[in-house]
């Protein structure tokens, strides 16, 4: 097992290094297949009418001139060993000055994760608790109205666009009545009250996107393992309703829960952008968004990277819990 | 069911069955497939669910040549200041029975026939070849391990950390206007199933790599192994029947994901080119334009249609799962 | 140039009777004179509601985004330069007025408009002696020159005009900027001297009559050599106006508070009334809106108006219309019609479309009568110099002519038509919306068009803005909009149909537009003996060669709902800005 983790972070590396480099690609390949010179690129960042010698300032600064490769060593060397731009000096890792503010990434990055985190953590633990809830009472109570009203809730809740959802919870929670007042994100150390409680709605409007996915797997899931034989003998053998379904019905249908667990919370860790967006709280999916707008390398390589490792990390949580879920995993 | 034995007739025993008229057909062994279509159709909701599947895809194919022009301006039926059509719920009448669309005054009936053909073409697709792609890469990590589960599982990590906006936004520049013998709209919904589809098939594969990590330990698979059967064959006839459940249920939900994709990528410049209507477009439109408050219809309708879309492809195929599956009762 | 405005939906009735009575239709109301309890509709635009003079609270700003830099020299937002002069006090400034003055040049940092000698060469400014920094140390003319001398870094500080490069003389075509060599005792700047502590005196390379406009641009704002931390000064900018930084968390939150060595004689045009002024940043427009109308924050900083939801609820309601303004924003939205494009480069083809555009559903696109009038010009009525004609009939038969687009089509030989393609921006609804109405309305004539659309990121870098993309993808009309820097016929008509404006990347004069006669007369604007009366008649020849020429496509002047809060007092909006006077605010 420890041998498989040391070799599974390993390749960590290789792959972000894999993903940087299809950044770079599509940031600075792609535009020249359409024709686009260093020049043009450079006009992107020296904001309006510039004159041509600030042009090819940038152009130099910048170094787009310079061929792919060696932008591309030395974006990866500062990572690494950190950098001098500018008469500052970034240390390691260093992901680069903004182009927009030309302030340094990582640190702007760093401020952004506890927002991220908070609401991914927080709305994470909602959907699996209440989706997995609901799809084991609704695999109980199978074809009862409770099953159907179920479903179709969840189902309403995948057809409906986040930005909706959480457009109206505002609308009727915030202002129309003042249950969750002049909701924005408030540090968890700075006051945890304030902290949970203008964080309920946003968890609450992400988890109904997710928990229909849970609540639907664990439904089938938990169908299939109620008709398994051994679960006629743990009943035969008397043990309590309660410990059939959930230590052995349930636990057997959890592989693809755990599954997709990783997967939505790892990517949801590298920026939640559609609630941020709509609950105006400044984590790493706002962050996403700004520097997309402004085309901002630095910011879109940083904010990638940083996603890359959470999905990855996730993947490999994800993989090592099915060898403890099912002890017959063996990789 | 059971032939009924007169025990009563006979004190030495029972008698032997009386033989069957002559005429009542040789008894045929059904097929997986007959006793699967048996059941389905014993179930109402699923009946019901593929019909409706059904009347869509007809509505999506033959529908565009009953409904108006989707592209004709009305400009008198909508009051601009407001963003809203005159008269209530919309403004249905009988010219528009599902009203005009807020700024324009397009017919709202003939956007949502012509947008049925572009939305459920890239929501089913794109989710096919997710589906198919995942499920095939799943399999096969799953079951390889080593090295080839090494490979696809890192392919899927770098997949999944793919920066699809960025990419999606350097598009619009090298996106050329024809292509592979298609053009316009048809290059475009080619695209989008592509792109949509090749980026969503890690997720499917996460999901069936782990079941088939749990599934080739268990002891059918020996039985079947043993009994001589090769990699393939294990693969697709022994581990695949005992995956449907979660692929059905993620595909079901992948749809509407799908559809609502579009829209985003609409926004970006690789969408549809307007006017052609679809679905998610006009749901996005009326959540961030804000027509929602002031013509809830316009959000409605799209969002219902998706709905019942989904609704109807969710019931079909858990009617499918139950069909197919041998355990269920 | 342009000045660029956050693009959010604007919208208004066109005047206060035809709302009310627009409105009538949801609410009882249909009085078309103004109530005498309180303030009326679109009574900010020309006088000063709540004027008072107490001080103290709060006013809390919300912005949809981020500013592009709080560094004076360094931004070109609208909005931005509205609310820097609560912190950065440059030569000359607007007059704080509502009504026509808010367009009028005022000296703020100095003590009179440029005395302008040597043939129009030289502009000497005289500036107020101890006018002080936040810290107490006095503002001199070598920390004007220095303000000026930064903004030459475009690496360090790209966002801003680049005027300064442009017009002045010495050595300023290669002057590298200061941050090259931080050494205090250099003065690389040639073109602008400062012989004593309390004159600045700017060089030109040839003259400029509009200099004063130029001084105006929050770039001469001054900044003291040793204080200034290049990219990172806008994290704490060193103020000379009413208000100073307090804490500024990057594209976070903005907390300003009082500036102690501020004295109000420096600077009639602003006032130091609230005690502590907050800005927020990224917040979701419509929670802006929401926000705004229940009195959590006083202000949406980008000025441009609510968003439609809110633009109904507030129509709807009387009481809420009276809070509402609804001013001409300087906007204005168009199409560009490309002169190399063929078949474009036939002026009778370029005609076609003007006559065959629906500019009813153009219009709408913007959102009716409330997001901006008809225009039929080149150039808005907030310009100095504009005059209203008519020369497409857009106003006279607004639905389009199309005997007459026929008629011009004949004239340039495509009797059945053309095709083209149109661009815009693909993340902005109004203008998808008005590149499908506008390709509705050709195809009635004949003229087919291709749609294509674009991220308003890299639209005016690689696309539209790109001569030799615009002409290998054939992309004959280009949606654009567009504000001047400053309010007269130069400061519109220079970068969109100057034919010297035309560059490769990042053009704004995408129509190509290389006409003698306009660029005779933009040239003619700025010589030495140009006088005022003589630019606003230019201004308006240059509209009439622009429109006749036929490379323009005009949609509407804007104009922007917005709402007035009333915990404000003296609010009320600057022409100049199209938006509230930021620098005069109070709240009770």
């Amino acid at each position: 097992m420890v041998t498989f983790i040391i070799r599974r972070l390993i390749g960590t590396v290789f792959i972000l290094l894999l993903v940087a480099a299809i950044t770079f690609a599509i940031f600075f390949l792609l535009p020249r297949l359409a024709g686009e010179t260093a020049y043009g690129l450079a006009t992107q960042y020296v904001g309006r009418n510039p004159t041509p010698a600030a042009v090819h300032q940038m152009e130099q600064t910048l170094g787009f001139n310079e061929p792919l490769y060696v932008q591309f060593g030395r974006y990866i060397k500062a990572i690494v060993a950190g950098e001098h731009y500018q008469g500052q000096w970034c240390g390691p890792p260093c992901l680069g000055y903004s182009f927009k503010n030309q302030q340094p990434v990582w640190p702007q990055m760093i401020s952004d994760v506890p927002v991220t985190l908070s609401i991914a953590i927080g709305a994470a633990v909602l959907w699996l608790i209440g989706g997995v809830t609901i799809g084991v009472i609704s695999a109980l109570k199978r074809g009862t109205i409770f099953d159907r009203l179920s479903m179709s809730v969840a189902l309403a809740g995948v057809s409906l666009p986040v930005f909706f959802t959480g457009l109206i919870a505002l609308e009727l929670f915030s202002y129309k009545w003042p249950i969750f007042p002049n909701v924005q994100y408030v540090a968890i150390t700075q006051n945890p009250y304030l902290w949970a409680k203008n964080l309920v709605l946003p968890w609450i409007v992400l988890a109904f996107l997710y928990a229909a996915l849970y609540a639907r797997l664990t439904r089938a899931g938990m169908l299939e393992t109620l008709n398994e034989d051994y679960i006629r003998t743990a009943r035969a053998k008397g043990l309590r309703e309660r410990t059939v379904i959930i230590k052995h019905a349930l636990r057997a249908a959890l592989t693809p829960i755990v599954t997709i667990f990783g997967l939505d919370l790892g990517l949801l860790l590298g920026g939640a952008i559609l609630t941020e967006v709509t609950f105006s709280m400044h984590g790493l999916g706002l962050f996403t968004v700004e520097a997309i707008n402004n085309q901002d390398f630095p910011e879109i390589m940083g904010v990638t990277l940083l996603a890359a490792f959470f999905i990855i990390i996730a993947n490999l949580i994800v993989d090592i819990l099915y060898s403890v879920l099912d002890p017959r995993v063996r990789y | 069911m059971a032939v009924p034995i007169d025990v009563a007739t006979s004190p030495g025993g029972p008698e032997p069955e009386a033989p069957l008229p002559a005429s009542t057909k040789a008894i045929e062994g059904r097929s997986l497939g007959q006793i699967a279509w048996m059941r389905l159709r014993r179930d109402k909701l699923a009946m019901a669910g593929g019909i409706i599947v059904l009347l869509l895809v007809l509505v999506a194919i033959f529908g565009p040549y009953f409904v108006q022009n989707p592209d004709t301006y009305n400009q008198q039926l909508i009051n601009p200041i407001f963003s809203r059509p005159n008269g209530p719920w919309g403004g249905i009448s009988l010219a528009h029975p599902l009203g005009v669309e807020p700024v324009t005054g397009r017919d709202m009936l003939a956007r949502m026939v012509v947008g049925a053909r572009y939305s459920l073409l890239i929501g089913f697709l794109a989710t096919a070849l997710a589906v198919v792609l995942g499920v095939v890469m799943g399999i096969i990590a799953g079951y390889s391990g080593g090295w080839v589960d090494s490979v696809i599982a890192r392919a899927m990590d770098v997949f999944l950390a793919f920066p699809l906006l960025v990419f999606a936004i350097a598009l619009v520049g090298v996106m050329p206007s024809s292509g592979f013998g298609l053009s316009g709209n048809g290059l475009r919904v080619a695209m989008l199933i592509f792109i949509i589809g090749f980026f969503a098939w890690p997720y499917m594969g996460r999901i069936i790599r782990g079941q088939t990590l749990s599934l080739r330990e268990r002891e059918f698979v020996d039985a079947a192994r043993s009994i001589g059967a090769r990699g393939p064959y294990i693969l697709f006839r022994e581990l695949l029947p005992n995956l449907w459940a979660p692929i059905l249920v993620y595909a079901t939900l992948l749809i509407p994901t799908n559809i609502l994709f579009e829209a985003a990528l609409d926004f970006l410049g690789v969408g549809i080119i307007p006017p052609t209507p679809s679905w998610g477009q006009s749901l996005s439109n009326a959540v961030t334009q804000g027509f929602y408050a002031t013509d809830p219809m316009y959000m409605i309708i799209p969002g219902l249609a998706i709905f019942i879309t989904v609704m109807a492809f969710n019931l079909f195929g858990d009617g499918l799962r139950d069909a197919l599956d041998p355990k269920t009762r | 140039m342009m000045r660029r405005m956050r693009i959010g939906v604007t919208a208004t009735c066109a005047a206060a009777v035809l709302v009310l009575a627009a409105c009538s239709s949801s609410s009882s109301s249909s009085s078309s004179t103004t109530t005498t309890s309180g303030p009326s509709f679109n009574e900010g635009v020309t006088s000063v509601i709540n004027p008072s003079t107490a001080k103290g609270g709060t006013i809390t700003y919300d912005d949809s985004s981020v500013f592009d830099s709080t560094d004076p020299g360094n931004t070109y937002y609208a909005h931005v330069w509205n609310f820097s002069r609560l912190y950065a006090t440059p030569l000359m400034t607007y007059t704080s007025t509502p009504g026509a003055g808010g367009n009028d040049l005022v000296p703020a940092l100095a003590t009179a408009p440029g005395v302008v000698s040597d043939n129009g060469l030289t502009w000497t400014y005289t500036i107020k002696p101890n006018v002080k920094f936040e810290d107490g140390t006095t503002v001199t003319s070598a920390d004007v020159k220095y303000a000026v001398e930064r903004t030459f870094d475009r690496t360090v500080l790209p966002n801003g005009p680049s005027y300064f490069q442009v017009l002045l003389g010495g050595n300023a075509a290669t002057y590298p900027g200061p941050y090259k060599d931080r050494s205090k005792n250099i003065m690389g700047l040639t073109a602008i001297t400062t012989p004593n502590p309390t004159t600045v005196v700017f060089h030109l390379a040839k003259p400029f009559a509009d200099f004063d406009y130029v001084v105006a641009i929050p770039q001469t704002a001054p900044v003291p050599p040793d204080k200034d931390t290049g990219a990172n000064y806008q994290l704490h900018p060193i103020s000379t106006g009413p208000y100073e930084f307090q804490s500024y968390a990057l594209n976070k939150q903005l907390t300003l508070v009082p500036n102690p060595n501020w004295n109000p004689a420096d600077d009639p045009e602003a006032s130091q009334l609230a005690s502590k002024i907050v800005v927020n940043f990224n917040v979701n427009a419509d929670d802006i809106d929401n926000r705004l109308l229940a009195g959590d924050i006083q202000m949406d900083i980008a000025g441009t108006g609510v968003q439609a939801a809110a633009r109904a609820r507030i129509l709807s309601s009387p009481s809420l219309t009276k809070q509402a303004d609804d001013p001409l924003s300087g906007f204005m939205w168009f199409f560009y019609i490309n002169t190399k494009v063929a078949p474009l480069n036939n002026v009778a083809c370029r005609r076609a479309i003007e006559y065959a555009a629906n500019k009813i559903t153009l219009q709408d696109a913007y959102g009716g009568s409330v997001g901006g009038d008809l225009a039929s010009t080149a150039m808005p009525p907030t310009v100095i110099g504009y005059q209203s004609f008519d020369m497409y009939e857009a106003l006279s038969k607004p639905n389009g002519d199309p005997t007459m687009a026929k008629q011009e089509l004949t004239a340039c030989g495509q009797p059945n038509g053309f095709t083209t393609g149109i661009a815009y921006r693909s993340d902005r609804p109004k203008e998808v919306a008005a590149a499908t109405a506008l390709q509705a309305a050709l195809a009635t004539v004949g003229i087919k068009t291709t749609l294509h659309g674009y991220p308003s990121g890299t639209y005016y870098s690689n696309f539209a803005g790109s001569p030799a993309y615009v002409h290998s993808h054939d992309l004959g009309i280009d949606i654009g909009g567009w504000a001047p820097d400053w309010p007269d016929g130069f400061g519109w008509f220079d970068e969109i149909a100057n034919g010297n404006a035309i560059v490769p990347a990042g053009n704004t004069n995408i129509e190509e537009l290389n006409d003698p006669v306009v660029n005779n007369y933009l040239a003619e604007m700025e010589s030495a003996s140009s006088t005022s009366a003589l630019r606003a008649m230019l201004a308006n020849e240059i509209d009439h060669q622009v429109m006749s020429d036929a490379v323009m496509l005009p949609i509407v002047y804007a104009k922007s709902l917005l709402y007035r809060s009333p915990a404000l007092t003296n609010i009320y909006v600057q022409k100049y800005y199209g938006m509230y006077n930021y620098a005069v605010l109070g709240t009770s």
